[in-house]
């Protein structure tokens, strides 16, 4: 139990690094000399060879992804090469965006594809199954940028309910964001409730077919409480890894569905750090991503492991 | 819009395609409502023009310049819609590319061209009630000469003035004493780093963006939101409307979708896609007004690359494309031939001057050259929406003369700084509006900044300077005109077309009028409602 523990968090801390390592030498291997596309064509040789001392380019790479990573570790990012602002406060605010729609987007997504899920497992073959089951395969198919286009069509446009794109800056109080939030967490939504309902109903399928559920029922349980108190339990587990990757998932997810609306995120903090070749942001968001990556996987094989009985009763309670 | 198209320089990323380009709200409503390329309404050649009600908000969508944008005119990262609203310059374009007054009331030169004199108008202040003056003026172009600026009108103005040139007699007259004869100067004046600023506000000029324009700054954040409000006390009287508010967005697809939902009014400087106008024209809230001519679109050779080294190559691909189909299928004809001339066909000084399509002599012209079979890449990319359909026409009409050309595509965001002047061809575009000294020397003169040909040929310098020097426009006119057929017959420039600029409008909008780096700022307004 406690090796197990152990041996899952080495190898996310290993992942980590390695990400690291990955996302260092990527955003060294983008095309263009970072100096001058930062400066622009206007730049003096001069400045150009001043900005790439700035940048330590003349120091071998092991040497400055060492440093990056030692100051990383204290938490300082360095300063955005666009902005010149500290990049850990920049990007703290475009984060805090980017968690509202990831909250709404998980909570929402979650409960809505976890309830059809069950409903589409209990009703096997039936039409709410057979409607649940088709729903979500289109969900599934469909890129999230067309869907977030579609919602923009029906809810902006067609009927002007809310706003097709964010208009405020990263700086805009939450409030204001309230309205934006909807469309780009339905358009992440659907696409992460897919896979959900489809795990979810398969899980309940197995469940509801198994020894123990029939002995349940024959022991005179009601459906609801065989359903409830003994098959669920068991059904959801290999839901929440599932779960789990669709979170890890939304790291990408959000690259795209921000920069559709103009929605002032970290998704969209990413693409723009990429364009003006701003390399310290852009090594934060992609190690942070990463980090998000890992650490939703380990929190799935965790949880699963809590969840599950027969680890629970060798080892004692963790 | 980029910068550099602008005429500034970096190769930012100002239009960007992000993703699946023209499966936006273009592709979908395509689908849902059967709208498609046939059959479509023809898209309007201009705006609407109409008594606006009195006051109202125009929100204008933009592209950021970048991060860091400024209100600095003179800066290569100046946010460019404000600029027009707070500043105004001594002198500006007119419609058919005439120099007319705006701070200044007149101007006259020596005989020689080389002292050049602005009589400045008395009645103007700037926004925070300081009265403008000749030194503001001096101050401002001497800001502009400043190598610690890099600003990238210096390029242009720095051979011709040195700081000390510039001088205030009196309160109300500027004098430029140039270097060498310009019959041209005062068109030089006319480019949107010229804008005045006032005298010691250099240091803080980017936050406050204190001008004499007819619009005040209330707030600017930048690559954000920002709004200006009427100048009432304006020289030239005061606006239509109470204010503008301005709103960054960086997807040219989500700044249609900010239109079609009615959250702007206007998308500043985005040339869109015939997909997404014909979307927008269908829509009852917007609609598209075009900026004719408004861009000019090229394929330049590189003269120090093989196999463009050579004359008779260059030639060789003057002559085998068909221009006429180019122009069609890239962009439906919506603009004018280009003639391989980038002067645009509306300026004073353009002659319509061409070499006909002659495939046969293209061939010959290569075997002379040792090039029969010539394979090469062209490079294009997603940065504007003409690039490809421009490059595909323009390879399967080379094919006939037996030039074989790959269509190749590369990443937009380095597109400006990896692909453009190093690869032997590859796509461009600029905006037309620079007047014609300015556009032929920093564009086509040997070792210029934007030389993106690197055709250097001194006949051609020789031609440009003797343009410069002479005084009598009738004269100065068939100089410039024997300059463009020089550089048709022999420089390193193809130039299929000018295309008109697609601006998607909202239908509130009235005496929306914008041609070169001119928008009119004074009569846009909204719609009476009924």
């Amino acid at each position: 139990m406690l090796t197990f523990v152990l041996s899952r968090l080495g190898s996310a801390v290993l992942t980590i690094v390695l990400s690291s390592l990955m996302v260092f030498f990527a955003v060294q291997a983008l095309p263009g000399d970072v100096a001058s596309q930062v400066l622009g064509r206007d730049a003096t040789p001069e400045a150009v060879a001043a900005m790439r001392e700035q940048l330590h380019l003349d120091q071998p790479a092991w040497q400055r992804y060492l440093s990056w990573v030692g100051s990383a570790l204290h938490g300082d990012f360095g300063t955005s090469l666009v902005s010149g602002d500290p990049v850990a406060a920049d990007l703290g605010l475009h984060l805090r965006n980017t968690a509202l729609i990831a909250v709404v987007t998980i909570v929402v997504a979650i409960t809505v594809s976890l309830a059809l899920g069950v409903i589409a497992g209990l009703y096997r073959d039936r039409w709410p199954d057979l409607a649940i089951s088709w729903l979500s395969l289109i969900g599934m198919s469909i890129p999230e940028f067309v869907v977030a286009t579609l919602l923009v069509l029906v809810f902006s446009v067609t009927v002007p309910l809310l706003p097709a794109v964010v208009l405020d800056g990263p700086n805009a109080t939450v409030a204001d964001l309230l309205p934006a939030i909807w469309l780009p967490a339905a358009a992440l939504g659907v696409v992460m409730a897919a896979y959900i309902v489809r795990m979810a109903r398969t899980s309940v399928i197995d469940v509801m077919a198994t020894d123990f559920v029939t002995t349940a029922t024959l022991k005179g349980l009601g459906r609801w409480r065989v359903v409830t108190r003994h098959a669920l339990p068991s059904a959801l587990l290999p839901t929440l890894n599932v779960i789990a990757m669709n979170i890890a998932w939304l790291v990408g997810g959000v690259v795209v569905v921000e920069n559709v609306f103009n929605y002032p995120g970290a998704g969209k903090l990413m693409l723009e750090s990429v364009y003006s070749r701003d390399l310290p942001m852009l090594q934060a968001i992609a190690l942070l991503g990463a980090c998000v990556y890992v650490v939703c996987n380990l929190a799935a094989d965790l949880a699963a492991m809590a969840l599950n009985p027969k680890l629970r009763t060798r080892g004692g309670r963790a | 819009m980029d910068e550099q198209h602008r005429g500034t320089g970096p190769g930012r990323m100002r239009r960007r395609t992000l993703l699946a380009a023209g499966l936006g709200l273009a592709g979908t409503s395509a689908l849902t409502s059967g709208c498609g390329g046939a059959g479509a309404a023809p898209l309007p050649v201009g705006a609407a023009t109409g008594t606006p009600r009195a006051g109202g908000v125009l929100r204008i969508a933009r592209p950021p310049a970048s991060q860091a944008e400024t209100l600095d005119p003179a800066s290569s990262l100046s946010a460019y819609e404000y600029l027009g609203a707070l500043y105004n310059r001594v002198v500006r374009l007119g419609r058919d590319g005439e120099v007319v007054p705006d701070l200044a009331e007149s101007w006259e030169s020596d005989a020689l061209g080389l002292r050049w004199r602005f009589r400045l108008r008395r009645d103007v202040h700037f926004h925070d009630g300081k009265p403008f003056t000749a030194a503001d003026v001096v101050h401002t172009v001497r800001r502009i000469l400043d190598p610690a600026m890099s600003s990238p009108q210096e390029g242009v103005l720095s051979p011709l003035l040195d700081p000390a040139g510039i001088t205030a007699p009196d309160e109300h007259t500027v004098e430029f004493a140039l270097k060498s004869p310009n019959a041209e100067f005062p068109s030089l004046l006319t480019a949107y780093q010229c804008y005045v600023v006032s005298e010691g506000s250099g240091a803080t000029i980017g936050e406050t963006g204190v001008g004499t324009g007819p619009f005040r700054l209330e707030s600017f954040t930048a690559a954000g939101r920002g709004r200006v409000v009427a100048n009432r006390d304006h020289f030239a009287g005061a606006p239509v409307l109470s204010a503008i508010e301005y709103f960054s967005i960086a997807d040219m697809q989500a700044r249609a979708n900010a239109l079609l939902a009615g959250q702007v009014h206007l998308l500043s400087q985005t040339n869109l896609d015939f997909a997404t106008a014909r979307v927008i024209n269908a829509s009852p809230r917007t609609t598209i007004a075009r900026s004719p001519n408004s861009q000019w679109y090229g394929l330049p050779m590189l003269c120090t690359a093989p196999p463009f080294t050579d004359p008779l190559v260059r030639e060789a691909f003057k002559l085998a494309y068909d221009q006429e189909s180019v122009f069609g299928v890239a962009i439906q004809r919506a603009g004018s031939p280009g003639n391989d001339n980038p002067v645009p066909p509306g300026n004073p000084m353009w002659t319509d001057y061409r070499v006909p399509h002659d495939p046969d002599r293209a061939r010959a012209l290569l075997k002379q050259a040792g090039q029969e079979n010539l394979a090469l890449d062209v490079y294009t990319s997603a940065y504007d929406p003409v690039f490809t359909p421009m490059a595909l026409a323009f390879a399967e009409s080379a094919a006939a003369a037996g030039i074989r050309l790959r269509v190749r595509n590369a990443s937009a965001d380095s597109y400006y700084s990896q692909i453009w002047m190093r690869q032997p061809l590859c796509a461009t575009y600029w905006y037309t509006g620079r007047p014609i000294d300015q556009l032929l020397n920093q564009i086509f003169r040997s070792g210029s900044s934007y030389n993106e040909t690197s055709w250097a040929d001194s006949a051609f310098d020789a031609m440009l300077d003797a343009a410069r020097r002479e005084m009598d426009e009738g004269r100065r006119r068939v100089l410039y005109q024997d300059a463009q057929r020089y550089l048709v017959d022999n420089s390193g420039s193809i130039t299929p077309m000018f295309a008109d600029r697609l601006v998607g409008i909202s239908r509130d909008v009235v005496n929306y009028s914008e041609y070169g780096f001119e928008f009119d700022h004074l009569n846009i307004g909204l719609r009476r409602q009924p």
